[in-house]
C-alpha cells in the first residue's frame, strides 16, 4: 500500500471523527449557535484539498445532511454548501493555502459565506439577518477557525497530502 | 493554454458543480411536501446512525442538566428545611400571642425584643415599641407563657424592659390556690445556668407543694393580677422556723422571647388568669386538687387513729367494768362502740 493511500486514508478517519464530534459532541457543548460547526470544518478541509467538482459535490452532501437534520428550508444548507465547497476549491488556487492560518481563515470565511447564503435562500427578514450575520456568525466562525488550527496542527502531516494529485 | 486532461479535467468539476446547485435549487424551490418526504427517507436510512448519535448527546446533556436541577433542587430544600424547626416555633410563638392578646381584654402594644449579642442580655431588654405606641414606664411585659418583666424607660420608638432575671425585680405574688402570699425575686443560685426566681416571704404554716403555679397577685400597683410568674419546683431555704422561700421554675424565659405584649392601661383590679390557661396552670389546678385530696385524706386518717385510740382505751376499761376484753383489731373492723359505752368516753 503506497504512502499517499495511507495517509488519504488517515485523512478519511479525521474526517470521520470530525462527523463523530458534529453530532455527539458539539450537543454538549455551549451554546450551539456559537459552538465549532464540525461539518464545515470537515468540508472546508477536504474542499481544500480536492478538485472544485469534488468539493462541489461533498458540499452539496454536507448541505443535505444540514437539511435533512435542521428544520430550517430544504434546499437552503445544499445551496450554500454547494457553493462554499466549490468556492473554497479554487480559492485554494488563487491564494497560498498550505499555511495553517491561511486555512483557518478559509474556514472563517466559509462559515460566514454559508450562513449568508442560507439566511439569503431561507427568506429570513433583515432584522434577524443583521443580528445573525454580525454578531452570531463572526462569533461561530472564531470559534470554528480556532478549531480548524488545532485540527490543522494536531493532524499537519496528514493534511500535506493532495487529494486531486 | 489549458491541456486537453485539464480541459476534461475542469470541465467534469463544472458539470458536478451546475448538477449540485441544480439539485439544490430543486430542493429548494420543491414543493413542501417533498422535501419533507425525501428529508424523512434520509433520516430513516442513511443519515439514522447520525440522528441515533445525536439523540444520545442530547439525551446525555439533558440528562446532566435535569440532574444538576435535581441537585439544586435537593440542596434548597436542605437549606430551608433547617430553618423549618425555627420557623414552627416563631409560629407558634405569634399565634399564642395573638391568642394571649385576644383573652386579655384591655390594653395592649406588641413589641419585639431586641435581642444584643451580650452576656447581659436577657436582664434588661430593649423593645421595638416606645412612647408613640403608647409604651409607659412601669408597664408589665408579658409572653404567652407569662410574666417577662416591666418597662424600666422609654424612648419615642423604642424602650428598655427589666425582666425578672435582673437583680432589682421584685413582683408580689400568690400561689394559684391562693393559700400562700409572697414577693418573687431572682435567684442568686441559678442552676445549669439557667436563671431562677425565688418565693420568699411565704409564713412557715403556709406549705406550698411542689407544681404549684405562682401568679402575680395585683399587690402593689404595678403588675395586674394573675400573670403567671413561675412554678414551685423545690425549697431553697427555712429562716429560723417563720419563712419558707421556694424555686420557682420561671413561666416565660426573656433569653427566647422574640415578640412579647406590653400592657398598657389595665385597671386596676383587674384578674388576668384567665387570659394564661396554659398548660402549666391545668397542671396546676390537678396537683392542687391532688393536694387538697391528700389533706382530706390526712384528716381522715387523724379520726380514724383518733377513734382507734379511743376504742383501746375503752377496752382497757372494761375489765374493771365486768366485760370481755376485745381485741384492737376486731373494735377498729366493727362499725363502733356500743353508745353506753360512746357516752362514757371522756
Amino acid at each position: 500500500m503506497s504512502s499517499n493511500r495511507v495517509s488519504r486514508a488517515q485523512l478519511l478517519l479525521v474526517m470521520l471523527l470530525l462527523v463523530v464530534l458534529q453530532f455527539y459532541v458539539r450537543p454538549r457543548l455551549w451554546d450551539a449557535r456559537i459552538s465549532p460547526d464540525f461539518l464545515l470544518i470537515a468540508l472546508m478541509l477536504f474542499a481544500m484539498r480536492s478538485s472544485p467538482g469534488v468539493a462541489a459535490l461533498a458540499g452539496f452532501a454536507v448541505g443535505l445532511i444540514a437539511d435533512t437534520l435542521t428544520p430550517a428550508r430544504f434546499g437552503a444548507g445544499a445551496l450554500a454548501h454547494t457553493l462554499v465547497g466549490y468556492l473554497a476549491s479554487w480559492g485554494r488556487a488563487v491564494f497560498f493555502a498550505d499555511n495553517m492560518l491561511v486555512n483557518a481563515g478559509f474556514v472563517a470565511a466559509g462559515l460566514w459565506l454559508r450562513d449568508f447564503i442560507v439566511l439569503m435562500a431561507s427568506g429570513t427578514n433583515h432584522r434577524q439577518m443583521l443580528t445573525e450575520l454580525t454578531l452570531y456568525s463572526p462569533l461561530q466562525a472564531l470559534t470554528t477557525a480556532g478549531f480548524a488550527l488545532i485540527v490543522l496542527i494536531t493532524f499537519r502531516s496528514m493534511f500535506s497530502v493532495r487529494l486531486d494529485a | 493554454m489549458i491541456s486537453t486532461s485539464d480541459r476534461r479535467y475542469t470541465r467534469r468539476d463544472t458539470l458536478l458543480f451546475l448538477l449540485c446547485l441544480g439539485l439544490s435549487l430543486f430542493g429548494l424551490f420543491s414543493p413542501v411536501t417533498w422535501a419533507h418526504g425525501v428529508a424523512d427517507t434520509l433520516r430513516g436510512t442513511v443519515l439514522s446512525p447520525l440522528v441515533w448519535l445525536q439523540a444520545r448527546a442530547e439525551e446525555g446533556r439533558t440528562s446532566r442538566v435535569r440532574f444538576r436541577q435535581v441537585t439544586s433542587q435537593r440542596d434548597s430544600t436542605a437549606y430551608l428545611s433547617q430553618f423549618l424547626p425555627s420557623l414552627r416555633a416563631e409560629n407558634e410563638r405569634l399565634r399564642q400571642l395573638l391568642r394571649l392578646s385576644r383573652r386579655l381584654n384591655s390594653g395592649y402594644v406588641s413589641a419585639e425584643v431586641l435581642h444584643q449579642p451580650q452576656a447581659m442580655d436577657g436582664r434588661t431588654l430593649l423593645l421595638s415599641a416606645g412612647s408613640r405606641q403608647g409604651v409607659a414606664v412601669f408597664n408589665p411585659v408579658v409572653a404567652p407563657e407569662g410574666l417577662i418583666g416591666m418597662v424600666s424607660s422609654v424612648s419615642g420608638k423604642s424602650s428598655v424592659a427589666m425582666s425578672w432575671a435582673h437583680p432589682e425585680f421584685r413582683v408580689s405574688a400568690f400561689t394559684v390556690s391562693g393559700n400562700a402570699f409572697g414577693v418573687v425575686a431572682p435567684s442568686n443560685e441559678g442552676r445549669n445556668g439557667e436563671g431562677a426566681l425565688e418565693f420568699r416571704g411565704v409564713p412557715y404554716r403556709d406549705s406550698v407543694p411542689l407544681g404549684t403555679l405562682v401568679l402575680s397577685s395585683g399587690l402593689g400597683g404595678v403588675f395586674p393580677k394573675g400573670i403567671p410568674v413561675g412554678t414551685v419546683i423545690g425549697t431553697v431555704r427555712e429562716e429560723a422556723g417563720w419563712e419558707r422561700v421556694y424555686r420557682l421554675r420561671p413561666a416565660a424565659n426573656p433569653g427566647s422571647a422574640a415578640h412579647v405584649l406590653v400592657l398598657v392601661g389595665t385597671p386596676q383590679g383587674r384578674d388576668l388568669a384567665g387570659a394564661f390557661p396554659s398548660d402549666s396552670l391545668l397542671e396546676a389546678g390537678r396537683l392542687d386538687s391532688i393536694a387538697r385530696l391528700r389533706r382530706a385524706d390526712s384528716v381522715v386518717q387523724a379520726a380514724r387513729a383518733a377513734r382507734a385510740a379511743r376504742r383501746d382505751s375503752l377496752t382497757r376499761a372494761s375489765p374493771i367494768q365486768g366485760g370481755a376484753p376485745t381485741s384492737p383489731i376486731q373494735g377498729g373492723t366493727s362499725s363502733g362502740p356500743a353508745p353506753a359505752l360512746k357516752d362514757s368516753a371522756p
